[in-house]
């Protein structure tokens, strides 16, 4: 059985929907307060999978993901390298991703040895827009990134909720490498542009980009592609009476050979949440 | 506290891809709220870190914590405004704000937070307090500093330094609160003349009337109750300040409802009827409430606890609960609002032995945005309590990780004096907890140790209760106003709700209006009796006396009652999710409210006394038709050009830019979101929400509120609001066979006074709202499980009085048996056939046209037929047939008909499809062409069926009011009526029109 551990605890809040998830494809998660890996109540290596859900963490003060962030840098850090060297996946979701672009294990090194060095190197602020919005967005998957979080998918429509998801890299130098590294996983796209062709380097107008990311960056994996973040909700959209359009008759079906426990009402969410499980059962 | 004070600065990078959000967030505010253009704002977060870590140290891992290296630079120990590198050229003005000391300072928590995890050195005493800062650069010259200040600031709980012309920039500095010393509890001498006792009330904020003030003192004059307060040593013939604010609290309007609960003399000058009414409450709400619980089994707790609970289905209830929080929005919006939202998610938290909240509903109402006129003294203007009552709603709501799914902004001048804020909550439980006891019943036993949870006391919220009894004055106190800190509530829901489910919760309930004094002493009742220590409860500032720690309202704390063996689990728990949690009473069954300072006794209230000692008030109340010029529509008008106009109008213009910044989907559940359609911009009527993930059972919660029928006849406005609720469930397919009502009704004063000589009208109207909802809601057959009143919602008194009309928001919350056939307001394709369900009627009286009209100088009143229910049960069928269809998958268009009329009910369909619609009001109603076009008569729903499913349809639909409308084309809007074209519009410039006229954000760049 594959075991998924879901933090949860000092504001994280989509630890329910995230924990479902991996439940949805076939895994156990278990939600664990962070303080439980700290103390060792808990170790993180009965488990083969880590899920940072979105939330507040601490309020977002002093920046989005910084305060929990440190909490894992300086209380977990040992048991997060071991994690990461023990080539099991990692996600985070919006603050989850936040927390770990602070913690500096994504994007992680861009050369040398992939093994975590905890340095900061991006960074996720305040959107352009000076708002927090709950609105939804097209995604496009680089089809050539390492991530094992996204095999296979290609586009997907689902909500951001953030007020900092705006993708930062002061160096266009920095993010030359990881586009040639791939890990450029996901990006802002234009609805109407062509699957496959939707992805741009420019900045695309609000409300497209919805925070003005640099080159419309919505998601990156490191170098190992088992790390992965993004600040769009997947989970919001694992079943299709969740999408928007569904009394419309226009959510999108999802194609998939496994046979899914929604039937014809899954989402184009939960692949992600299976591609990982299914890795881990392949791999691991 | 440490006297090592170390400043740090914090300044967004320049550069390629950089840019300051905050400063030029404030750039574009002053642009739209006031037409004044900086060429640039720049802001500086700052903190004041009171701790043993020398300045150096701070200084090596700024970046560690303060500064994120990527994209902020950093000052330590100096002024970054004073630095030439990063501010090359000084700022025209520098405005700083901070917070006034004891005022809660929610960067600052989190940042000590952080400092422990850095330097565990710190010191148990540090402390750190945040500012921010913003430069502003190339403005008009005629703007001064103090007036941009004033703008930015709210004086009551914040400091401003402000720049002198342009040259100093002077530092905020840390401010230490004012040490206060203990001081012991006063004895109140109640043996003094009756005018005296009412100045004792008045002058300390007791909100207590005359005969209460005697019933007290006469409780003092009782041999037996002498007897027994010398046996503890307590003064035997007068209260303590403890006790007499004790009662205070837990007399007040606020906690009693005391005019509900009044016995009323009615009069009825239109049909001569004269009776005795004795309580409202138990009259027109309770008593039809309990007869339906007596008809079905899925009515599992009404009225006593926190929030009424229905079963849902066999391994879950739902509960839910609305209140406001009106008085203290007004004096700060952005707290004010704060404390409502994370406050009545306690009450869910506190339900039974405690409920997960899982959606939010927001429903404002204040007056007009763009308002130009005078304001009264005090008071801010419309536009800024809406950007603060949102952002702290938004705060709240979207920190605390609970979906806002449903809500209304409503407009009217009159709520300028006072706003209402009504913030509501959705929980779900398991109905049986791991241990097998049933969810929704507390289950105390004396000797059970009662904790307080989550924050410590502060002189926060002093007053609460009692002041939101009292009209709003230009000397309110701002002790009552609060900021809330959603992520203390947020470690204190996760381990409750972990609490629970190991079974170490025997009793729960919330700390709101009256604190320690009301929710101990209502959880007393239980078991008969209890025993706190004051000395024990912490304190966030040293010297409260023992009154104000008893009654302070200070947030985020909850009071839970643990069996005594269970005492260490629940302490470990709260430890390992750091929330704090203090033993500080005792359940007894001694029948006595018992009260210690250590070992000292400070108030000793007999139970029985304390909860049924407050007299009943005695009320007279007179209805009299109102006299109001009647409502004559202009001959020749140009229908298309007014709905336009109607659609810019705030009461129905969209509010999509405030509603958006509304986490709506955390959870993963919500299936109709605020906005619905091609565009995800077309109004959506009710939030339906699927919370178990993989299972698509449903939720449906709706609001309905319509105070300006008041004007002509409470009753009719009370009779909307809860059609209007009905409705919008029903078009989400709400099964109207299990559902329920939560009633929240906010009155200007009701008593006649001095300060309010039309006092018997206004308890009319209170008395006409009842009794309307008494036979619609036994019409509905829907029980109200839960409701609260606010009863003093007047600003000012004599001819700057200002009254809120009188306001009944309905909230319905019903089960859904499949989300997955649902409907949503969108038209869908072309070829669609379009019907309306229900009669259009001439009733035009305060309707949103006759006020537009009114307001316009084209009307001179706004008087005429008020929209009446005259036959609910009619539409009780009516609305179950077509929820039938809904839920078959037959409809998936519907959209309830309200505000505005058909016109503006089409516009808004069209939008949300961007599809025209042909459109003929021949027939469906016995109304004039504006009564079809622009009435507002109840009942009323439209509706889109596919033309091969109209069949099917008709089999459901058979014997009710069912009105072809027209079907769905392409482009445009037509309405016609038979051969006469009325209205002709683009529907992209309906969009345009009716999405710009609240929006407020000043755009993106």
């Amino acid at each position: 059985m594959v075991k998924v551990a879901v933090l949860f605890g000092f504001g994280i809040n989509c630890d329910h929907e995230t924990a479902a998830m991996f439940d949805l494809v076939g895994a156990t998660a278990q939600r664990i307060h962070t303080n439980k890996l700290v103390n060792g109540e808990i170790d993180l290596s009965e488990f083969q999978i880590l899920a940072v859900p979105g939330g507040f963490s601490f309020g977002d003060h002093l920046g989005s993901g910084r305060l929990l962030g440190n909490r894992l840098r300086f209380g977990l850090r040992d048991q997060l390298q071991a994690f990461v060297a023990a080539g099991k996946p990692i996600i985070g979701i919006c603050n989850g991703f936040q927390v770990l672009v602070k913690t500096g294990l994504l994007p992680g090194p861009t050369a040398g040895d992939t093994q975590p060095d905890f340095i900061q190197r991006a960074s996720l602020t305040l959107n352009d827009s000076g708002r927090y919005e709950d609105r939804w967005v097209t995604l496009e998957f680089d089809q050539n990134s390492p991530c094992i979080w996204t095999k296979g998918i290609e586009r997907m429509q689902c909500p951001v909720r953030h007020g900092e998801g705006k993708f930062i890299m002061p160096e266009s130098v920095d993010l030359d490498t990881l586009q040639e590294n791939n890990q450029l996983t996901v990006r802002y796209v234009d609805p109407t542009s062509e699957t496959g062709s939707g992805i741009s380097d420019d900045v695309l107008p609000f409300p497209i980009s919805p925070n003005g990311s640099m080159r419309n960056i919505a998601g990156i994996c490191d170098r190992t592609g088992l790390v992965f973040g993004l600040m769009p909700h997947p989970e919001a959209i694992y079943a299709r009476w969740l999408h928007p359009s569904h009394t419309r008759g226009d959510a999108p079906v999802v194609e998939s050979d496994e046979e899914s426990v929604l039937g014809d009402w899954e989402g184009e969410g939960l692949q992600i949440f299976r591609n990982a499980v299914e890795y881990v059962r392949n791999n691991l | 506290m440490a006297d090592n004070i170390v400043r740090v600065e914090v300044t967004p990078r320049r550069g390629e891809g950089m840019r300051d959000v905050r400063g030029d967030s404030i750039r574009r505010q002053l642009v739209t709220d006031y037409s004044i253009e900086f060429n640039e704002v720049r802001s500086i977060v700052g903190f004041l870190i009171s701790s043993e870590v020398p300045g150096q140290e701070i200084s090596s891992r700024v970046d560690d914590l303060f500064a994120d290296p990527i994209i902020e630079i950093s000052k330590t120990g100096e002024s970054i405004l004073a630095d030439q590198q990063y501010f090359p050229d000084k700022p025209e003005h520098s405005i700083t704000i901070g917070f006034k000391p004891g005022v809660t300072d929610n960067p600052g928590k989190a940042a000590l937070d952080g400092l422990h995890m850095v330097f565990p050195e710190a010191g148990m005493n540090a402390d750190i307090s945040t500012y921010i800062t913003y430069a502003f650069f190339g403005g008009p010259s005629d703007v001064e500093g103090t007036w941009l200040a004033n703008k930015l600031h709210n004086s009551l709980i914040e400091r401003a330094i402000v720049s002198n012309s342009g040259k100093d920039h002077p530092s905020i500095d840390y401010s230490l609160l004012e040490e206060v010393q203990y001081s012991p509890p006063s004895i109140i001498n109640l043996e003094i003349p009756d005018e005296e006792l009412i100045e004792l009330s008045d002058s300390g904020l007791l909100a207590l009337n005359l005969e209460e003030m005697t019933t007290i003192r006469d409780h003092y004059r009782d041999p037996e109750i002498r007897m027994a307060r010398e046996k503890v040593s307590i003064n035997p013939d007068s209260p303590t300040d403890v006790e007499l604010e004790c009662l205070a609290q837990t007399w007040s309007e606020h906690c009693k409802h005391k005019i509900f609960a009044a016995k009323i003399h009615h009069v009825d000058d239109e049909t001569g009827e004269d009776c005795i009414i004795d309580s409202l409450f138990k009259t027109y709400i309770m008593k039809p409430t309990l007869q339906m619980q007596e008809e079905v089994d899925w009515l599992l707790s009404v009225f006593h606890d926190n929030s009424g609970v229905i079963s849902w289905d066999d391994e879950w209830s739902i509960c839910m609960k609305a209140e406001t929080h009106n008085s203290p929005s007004a004096l700060d919006p952005f707290g004010g609002a704060m404390t409502g939202i994370v406050g009545v998610n306690r009450d869910i938290l506190g339900t039974g032995l405690g409920a997960r909240p899982i959606a939010n509903t927001d429903v404002f109402c204040f007056g007009p945005p763009d308002w130009d006129g005078d304001l009264p003294e005090n008071l801010f203007p419309p536009a800024r309590v809406l950007r603060g009552v949102h952002a702290g709603v938004r705060v709240g709501g979207n920190e605390s990780g609970i979906p806002t799914i449903n809500g209304a902004m409503v407009f009217d001048d009159r709520y300028i004096g006072k706003p209402l804020v009504y913030c509501g909550t959705l929980g779900i439980m398991p109905r049986l907890l791991p241990d097998g006891r049933e969810s929704h019943i507390k289950t105390p036993n004396a000797e059970d140790i009662v904790y307080m949870v989550g924050g410590k006391v502060g002189a926060d919220g002093i007053h609460g209760a009692t002041f939101s009894s009292l009209e709003l004055t230009e000397n309110s106190p701002s002790s009552a106003v609060q900021i809330g800190d959603p992520i203390t509530q947020k470690k204190m829901v996760d381990m409750i709700l972990e609490a629970r489910d190991s079974g170490l919760i025997t009793c729960i309930t919330d700390n709101g209006a009256g604190g320690l004094s009301s929710s101990i002493g209502e959880m007393a009742e239980y078991t008969g009796g209890c025993k706190i220590d004051l000395a024990k409860v912490p304190l966030k500032q040293s010297g409260l006396s023992a009154w104000e720690i008893l009654v302070s309202e200070s947030q985020e704390r909850m009071t839970v009652a643990v069996k005594p063996e269970d005492c260490a689990a629940f302490e470990s728990l709260a430890d390992l999710h750091e929330v704090e949690a203090t033993p500080v009473a005792i359940f007894t069954n001694t029948g006595i409210f018992h009260v210690c300072y250590g070992e000292d006794t400070v108030a000793y209230l007999p139970i029985e006394f304390l909860h049924y000692g407050v007299p009943q008030l005695q009320l007279e109340s007179r209805w009299t038709k109102p006299e109001i010029k009647q409502f004559i529509p202009p001959q020749n008008a140009n229908h298309s050009e007014m709905l336009l106009q109607m659609l810019a109008r705030p009461n129905i213009a969209s509010k999509e830019t405030w509603v958006r910044q509304y986490d709506h989907e955390v959870i993963a559940q919500t299936v109709i979101k605020p906005f619905v359609g091609v565009e995800r911009d077309g109004p959506g009527d009710a939030g339906l929400i699927a919370p178990i993930h993989g299972n698509p059972h449903g939720i449906v919660v709706s609001c309905g509120i319509q105070p300006r029928y008041s004007d002509i006849d409470a009753g009719a406005m009370a009779a909307a609001a809860i059609d209007e609720a009905v409705r919008n469930a029903v078009c989400a397919g709400v099964d109207v066979n299990l559902m329920a009502g939560l009633d929240n009704f906010c009155w200007p004063d009701s008593i006649e006074s001095e300060k309010t000589p039309d006092g018997k009208f206004k308890l009319a109207q209170l008395v006409r709202a009842n009794r309307e909802l008494e036979r619609v809601c036994r019409a509905y057959r829907l029980p109200c499980v839960s409701g609260k009143d606010s009863m003093k919602n007047d600003y000012g008194s004599g001819e700057k009085k200002i009254s809120i009309p009188p306001t009944l928001l309905f909230t319905v919350f019903g089960d859904q048996p499949d989300v997955r056939y649902t409907a949503t307001s969108d038209l869908k394709h072309v070829g669609e056939r379009l019907y309306i369900l229900g009669d259009s009627k001439e009733e035009l009286g305060a309707s949103e046209l006759a006020f537009m009209l009114n307001e316009n100088g084209q009307s001179e009143g706004i008087g005429g037929e008020v929209p009446r229910l005259n036959h609910p049960e009619k539409n009780l069928t009516r609305y179950q047939a077509l929820s039938e269809a809904i839920r078959s998958g037959l409809i998936r268009t519907a959209h309830d008909c309200s505000e505005g009329g058909l016109a503006v009910a089409i516009a808004e369909m069209c939008i949300g499809g961007r599809l025209g619609a042909l459109i003929d009001i021949d027939g469906i109603g016995s109304g004039s062409i504006y009564g079809r076009l622009w009435g507002e008569s109840l009942g009323r729903i439209i509706i889109g069926v596919s033309p091969h499913q109209e069949e099917q349809f008709f089999d459901i639909m058979e014997g009710h009011e069912l009105h072809l409308l027209g079907l769905v084309v392409e482009n445009n809007l037509s309405i016609v009526d038979g051969i006469d074209d009325l209205i002709d519009g683009e529907i992209e410039e309906m969009a345009t029109v009716w999405k710009e006229a609240l929006d407020m954000t000043g755009g993106v760049s």
